[in-house]
């Protein structure tokens, strides 16, 4: 297993050289339009002459760095991405041994399948009020709301991974007298392990939606909150400087999930669709 | 053969039902616990007196106009990114920056230019549906084989035509996957954007299901009637995916889905 992930390593890391040159010239395209975005932005604003509707981009950037240095900023998003944390480490760890269990075992998929497709198409928002009375305003709620709403893309995504697992391979240990618990961690799971990984990406991304929603209505603390708690006082920069952090973590965290599946999983289509 | 899977399949919901039930009779005697039976009567009820129907129209217009304002721009700005790669590549940046702010984090925005009523939850539909329809009109637009637009051009046909016979045919099955997509998102965020408009602006709120499960949550708590709701939400969205499913085999019969 080892040789496989030194090979890949080998071949990702030429891929991420190449790049590397097209992230500079694409640097400053992004530049470029972000500026011509944030002018427009600044004009609007300078019409339209009211800072409570629609505060001009330096404004809100001096808020970010006034709420960056005053502590405010890091301190609720460390409670949003501690509870992001904490429900996307249990949704991983329930969804994707559930998900490779269904993938690999037909009668179980049978029983647990339907309970599955009953419970998801109800969203995690769907589940707040209920959730509001049994678990009550605090940091429970949003670990469970964001907890529903990462599991699903883990479990399908896991559930799919194995399914598109050439029988083959199993087939081949299988005949060789490897055990199954060894099928399972040597031969399913690192084949499996791309779709797990976009899984993981998917449900970090689900979370973070559920955070703000869930935060916003039932938490004292964490971004959703601020940014309602700063509408509430009517300090729209301030609160457009929380909204502006939400994306900018929001990306990184993706950003972030994205490196892992490059180092863990260079093969993947979707690491090589990127390049 | 099908018979087997098909038992199985009532396994786990029934006992489920059977689990909730036991475990609610069972509580010290608390008249807010839901129980199976109790949500059954409230559904009835709330069926019975138009609340429930009403709510869930509601809801279902505002999806249906933003979804509308989502898919029309998207659509334009989507056929002229993936279209002309000068386009693509300067907007491309602007729509990627939004990308990764949930849509409720615009609420509080929305109620600050739009109010608690429609207009705001609507905002927040077309923001949330904007971006699937988008990157999959660009997706799209960017797969279709590039020598039939090459032919149509030998054969000086303006670019206009081009996109408008050539091109957008050949999305079209894209497109309605983000457009799937976009509704899924589109249900989800209406019921957050209701529920937190509920939350804030108290009982004098908008309506729709979203503001109805929170005023049975905070000022009438009636915990059957939420669960209604909740499986009323949970019914909902797979029928609309099941519409435009069937929306898109009646237009584009040639198209083999992979659902």
């Amino acid at each position: 297993m080892l040789e496989w992930y030194r090979y890949h390593k080998k071949m990702g890391s030429a891929s991420v050289r190449r790049r590397a040159v097209g992230g500079i010239l694409g640097a400053a395209t992004y530049a470029r339009a972000m500026l011509f975005f944030l002018l427009l932005w600044h004009l609007v604003s300078v019409w339209i002459a009211n800072p409570v509707l629609l505060p001009g981009p330096l404004r809100v950037m001096e808020s970010l760095f006034q709420m960056v240095a005053s502590g405010e900023l890091v301190e609720h998003a460390l409670v949003s991405l501690r509870r992001l944390a904490v429900s996307f480490v249990a949704a991983g760890a329930i969804g994707i041994p559930l998900g490779v269990a269904m993938g690999m075992n037909r009668p179980f998929d049978d029983i647990v399948d339907p309970l599955v497709e009953v419970l998801r198409p109800i969203s995690g928002i769907a589940w707040i009020p209920l959730a509001l009375f049994i678990l009550g305003v605090g940091d429970a709620l949003p670990i469970f709301i964001m907890f529903y709403g990462a599991l699903f893309p883990f479990v399908l995504n896991s559930y799919a991974a194995v399914r598109a697992v050439p029988p083959r391979y199993a087939d081949a240990a299988r005949t060789m007298g490897v055990p199954r618990r060894r099928i399972i961690a040597n031969v399913m799971l690192p084949a499996a392990l791309p779709g797990i990984l976009v899984g993981a990406r998917l449900a970090a991304g689900a979370g973070w939606m559920s955070m703000v929603a869930a935060e916003l209505i039932g938490a004292p603390s964490g971004l959703g909150f601020a940014v309602e708690w700063y509408r509430e006082l009517l300090m729209t920069s301030k609160m457009l400087a929380v909204v502006v952090s939400i994306g900018i973590l929001g990306y990184t965290i993706d950003r972030v999930l994205r490196a892992v599946q490059h180092r863990m999983a260079p093969w993947s289509p979707a690491v090589r669709s990127e390049q | 053969m099908s018979r087997a899977p098909a038992l199985r399949a009532l396994i786990a919901p029934l006992l489920l039902i059977l689990l909730w039930q036991a475990w609610a009779s069972n509580l010290p005697a608390r008249r807010h616990v839901p129980t199976p039976t109790k949500v059954f009567a409230a559904a009835y009820e709330l069926i019975a007196t138009g609340e429930l129907p009403l709510a869930l129209g509601q809801s279902l217009l505002r999806v249906i106009a933003g979804f509308a304002v989502a898919a029309l721009i998207a659509l334009a700005l989507g056929l002229l990114m993936g279209y002309f790669r000068a386009v693509g590549r300067n907007v491309d940046p602007v729509v990627e920056s939004f990308r990764p702010i949930a849509p409720i984090a615009f609420l509080p925005l929305a109620i600050l230019w739009f109010g608690t009523g429609t207009p705001a939850a609507v905002f927040i539909v077309a923001y949330a549906a904007f971006f699937p329809i988008i990157v999959n009109t660009i997706h799209g637009v960017r797969s279709v084989d590039a020598s039939l637009a090459r032919a149509a051009l030998t054969m000086g046909v303006p670019r206009a035509t081009i996109l408008r016979t050539v091109i957008l045919p050949g999305a079209l099955p894209q497109i309605f996957t983000g457009a799937r997509l976009g509704m899924g998102v589109a249900w989800t965020s209406i019921i957050a954007a209701e529920l937190a408009v509920g939350a804030k602006a108290g009982s004098g709120g908008s309506g729709g299901i979203g503001q109805m499960m929170f005023v049975f949550y905070a000022y009438s708590v009636e915990l059957n009637s939420i669960v209604v709701c909740m499986i009323s939400v949970g019914l909902i969205a797979p029928a609309i995916d099941r519409g435009l499913l069937w929306l898109q085999r009646r237009s584009m019969p040639w198209i083999e889905d992979k659902r």
